[in-house]
């Protein structure tokens, strides 16, 4: 499956062939700019709006940051990116209540609606029931369907067992079936 | 692969598929802990960071120039080391059957401060910046000692005693006054 930046590379490449060294500062900027879009396309699917999804990738590439020196070369880097990006769409999502009022300020702010790519987001029915779904559902459905990932690397990436993302894979299919049928 | 799971896919891609296009922005920096260091030092911080830096300084001064007054030494353990061995000395002194060394060391003490303070004035006199070079500051320590004679300092400078030659000044007779 082509990934969301046309780059038809397989996710999780070994880390010899990404050519990763961890702490380069230059290394984490390419790091940045090859998986900016594929973190804020999975944000898109799991948060309520892009600008909340585009926070969200910058809080996620902040942390990655912090803990850059510490990343071990076995892990897939963008395994462990997409780990750090739900666990921060987990965190937006408990403190969701208290951000509305700054957000729906920030909203009114913004130029009317287009055909920029988060409008098309926000009205798809799928993606606004699959912002209704369980984070990490909703993450096992874009991870598997759109990134192209297999139950095992999304398994490894999450750091839970495989029966687990086909569990929650099969949970939410069930869901979202019946927005697709409508 | 199932209808379901094929038309997950699509949606997906239909969705996310524009944002390939989409401007990458330049990545949040990251404050560091030198940047909140240096937040910290800087505007309000750096008054505070001053202030106290020179509170610092000044007190490690203060009890330099104390110690160094007393003992006649950067090191304050000599003052109580030559008071120790004074006392011993006094104690060999005193004859069978006598008692008191206070006396003994006593006039030790008052000699040694004496001769520090004469040493802390001499500093003083030949230090511009004395008093932190504040010009209305007053000597006191000079003005305490005029007209008293000063003992010799540990280098054996004397500042000579006022003398008045025979005859320079005749003798002021004051009247009485009824």
């Amino acid at each position: 499956m082509q990934s969301i930046d046309g780059d038809k590379t397989r996710q999780g490449l070994p880390p010899e062939v990404e050519g990763y060294s961890p702490g380069s500062e230059a290394d984490f900027e390419r790091l940045y700019r090859k998986t900016y879009r594929r973190i804020l396309g999975t944000l898109i699917t799991l948060v309520r709006d892009q600008a909340t999804a585009e926070d969200c990738a910058q809080e996620t590439f902040e942390r990655a940051y912090r803990n850059w020196r510490t990343w071990k070369p076995e892990a897939p880097v963008e395994a462990w990116l997409h780990r750090i990006a739900i666990n921060v769409a987990i965190s937006d999502r408990r403190h969701q209540g208290l951000r509305q009022a700054g957000e729906l300020v920030r909203r009114l702010g913004r130029p009317a609606p287009g055909l920029d790519p988060s409008v098309v987001a926000e009205r798809s029915d799928l993606v606004r029931a699959m912002k209704k779904l369980p984070t990490k559902q909703a993450a096992a459905l874009v991870l598997r369907h759109y990134h192209g990932y297999t139950n095992r690397e999304i398994a490894a990436a999450l750091g839970v067992p495989e029966q687990t993302v086909a569990s929650r894979l099969a949970a939410a299919r069930k869901q979202l079936q019946g927005v697709l049928r409508r | 692969m199932s209808d379901i799971d094929r038309e997950i896919e699509l949606e997906l891609k239909r969705v996310l598929d524009p944002l390939a296009g989409a401007p990458i922005p330049a990545r949040r920096m990251v404050r560091s802990q030198s940047t909140r260091m240096r937040a910290l030092l800087g505007g309000a911080g750096a008054a505070l960071s001053v202030k106290l830096l020179t509170g610092v300084a000044v007190a490690a001064a203060a009890v330099t120039v104390a110690g160094t007054a007393a003992t006649g030494s950067l090191d304050p353990t000599v003052w109580g080391q030559q008071v120790k061995d004074r006392v011993a000395e006094c104690r060999d002194k005193l004859a069978d059957g006598q008692h008191g060394i206070g006396d003994c060391v006593s006039s030790f003490a008052s000699q040694h401060g004496q001769d520090v303070a004469s040493a802390a004035r001499q500093h003083g006199s030949e230090n511009p910046n004395a008093h932190g070079g504040n010009p209305n500051a007053n000597d006191h320590a000079k003005d305490k000692n005029s007209g008293r004679a000063t003992p010799s300092p540990k280098g054996g400078r004397v500042d000579p005693e006022p003398e008045d030659p025979t005859g320079t000044h005749p003798p002021v007779t004051v009247p009485r006054q009824r």
